[in-house]
């Protein structure tokens, strides 16, 4: 399974489109990950704590799409974008949406 | 998770061309058979093994069960990254390594929670009386005005009785840095409060309530050590503190956690303010007894104020005040060495209080 976010593959043609494919993961931090990142956002400096989940959720997002692909029967994805937005009451969760075109190479 | 193309090999077939995706426990195998077919696999880790041949340069998954079954990938990565996640699965300590983690990450968030309790409980509150204290007379009167004209009070005062109240105050000849105003004002209300900076006001219903002059000692004696001790100012600077800091905490206190820490933060400054009543009776205590006033009258004063409250089941711990019967008994305790003088210029006072509001 090929990945990747360029629309084609070098040196191996698109032989079937499948169709266009997306996933999504919506994950919390967690209420001490808030307290965490709140105290970051006073004292300046990165913030490993949101790093760490939205790094989380985009793995989630990517494997979701690479088994859909597969169950399709595509061998790679082509054209993948990421979409980051905040969701909840207060912004205080993260989603990530993974979009794609599942190709047949 | 790492995904791969490779070559799908069996038996029966010729090879076919498969995705495979490799995640932490298993790895997906999609294919499409004979017919078009789309099939996805799923091996367990644990069941596979895997090889790299140097001489095809290929990295070959193997399941133990039907060894006539392999794939083959291009290259040694796919051989390599799947040894390193079945070594990760097989190590003995996998499981305890969790284990530890889980440890660390307890210790460390009781760690972080103790921090912040003790800030809130200690740290923010000292902090905050601290500041309290550095407060000059002057603002605290400047403030102190403000709240009593927002009250009004003026509109409904007892000017002679007013008057009389003040001359028996400064009669008790306490010596403070505060200019002490009492004011008397009409109301069904059987209390009286104090602000910063110098302010005391009484209902003339719990006048009217009072038999004895010592019960006015006891009631301006307590009322002006909330004004000389900085009550009022050090409460409200507490109050602020712990706001601050839940609101930094919380972010928004409107949120559930926000409300439910808000409510919590409410029972906390009762405490505090039972505490500061406490130490207003026992403060006003010693001024009454140094003056040789019979100390009696807070526990008459007590029952007055009881007998107009509305009987309530109440537990003490959501009340602002101690409860009546406790700061009867704690006065009792401390009053049985009281030395008592008769106070003539006092009593005479009060008689004429008491004529005046009666009229």
């Amino acid at each position: 399974m090929i990945i990747t976010t360029t629309s084609t593959v070098d040196g191996k043609p698109v032989q079937e489109y499948l169709g266009v494919i997306n996933a999504q993961s919506i994950i919390g931090a967690n209420i001490f990950k808030d307290i965490l990142g709140g105290l970051r956002d006073v004292f300046g400096g990165r913030s490993k704590t949101y790093e760490g989940v939205l790094e989380q959720a985009k793995e989630d997002a990517l494997r979701e799409l690479s088994q859909k692909a597969q169950a399709m029967g595509a061998n790679g994805i082509l054209g993948v974008d990421l979409d980051f937005e905040t969701v909840g009451g207060s912004g205080s969760m993260l989603m990530v949406i993974a979009t794609g075109t599942a190709v047949r190479l | 998770m790492k995904s791969y193309l490779g070559q799908y090999y069996s038996a029966t077939q010729d090879p076919i061309e498969a995705s495979i995706l490799v995640f932490d426990k298993n790895i997906h195998v999609g294919y499409r058979d004979d017919t078009g077919k789309v099939i996805t696999e799923v091996w367990e880790l644990a069941s596979i093994e895997t090889s790299y041949q140097p001489s095809s340069q290929e990295s070959i998954i193997r399941k133990l069960q039907e060894r006539q079954i392999s794939i083959q990938i291009a290259g040694n990565d796919a051989s390599n990254y799947i040894k390193q996640l079945q070594e990760e699965i097989r190590k003995p300590w996998h499981k305890k390594a969790n284990a530890r983690i889980w440890t660390k990450n307890i210790l460390v968030l009781t760690g972080v929670l103790a921090f912040f309790i003790l800030l809130y409980f200690l740290i923010v509150p000292w902090l905050s009386e601290k500041l309290a204290t550095t407060v000059s007379v002057n603002t605290e009167e400047q403030f102190g005005e403000a709240v009593y004209e927002g009250l009004n009070a003026d509109a409904t005062k007892d000017s002679a009785a007013t008057m009389a109240v003040n001359e028996f105050f400064s009669r008790m000849d306490i010596p403070s840095a505060y200019r002490v105003r009492v004011s008397v004002v009409k109301g069904d209300i059987v209390n009286a409060f104090a602000l910063p900076g110098g302010r005391i006001v009484i209902y003339d219903a719990l006048l009217k309530q009072m038999e004895t002059y010592p019960e006015l000692a006891a009631l301006l004696s307590h009322e002006f050590t909330h004004v000389n001790s900085k009550h009022a100012t050090k409460s409200i600077f507490r109050k602020l503190g712990s706001k601050i800091f839940l609101s930094l905490l919380f972010g928004n206190l409107g949120s559930v956690t926000g409300v439910l820490a808000d409510q919590a933060d409410e029972l906390k400054s009762l405490t505090y303010s039972r505490k500061l009543e406490k130490e207003a009776d026992l403060e006003g205590l010693n001024l009454v007894m140094e003056r040789k006033i019979d100390p009696r009258g807070f526990a008459d004063l007590f029952r007055h104020l009881k007998a107009a409250a509305p009987v309530s089941g109440m537990p003490e711990f959501l009340a602002s005040h101690p409860d009546t019967e406790k700061r009867i008994e704690y006065i009792r305790e401390k009053a049985a060495t009281a030395v008592v003088a008769e106070h003539e210029s006092l009593r005479n006072i009060f008689e004429e209080i008491k004529q005046k509001i009666n009229q």
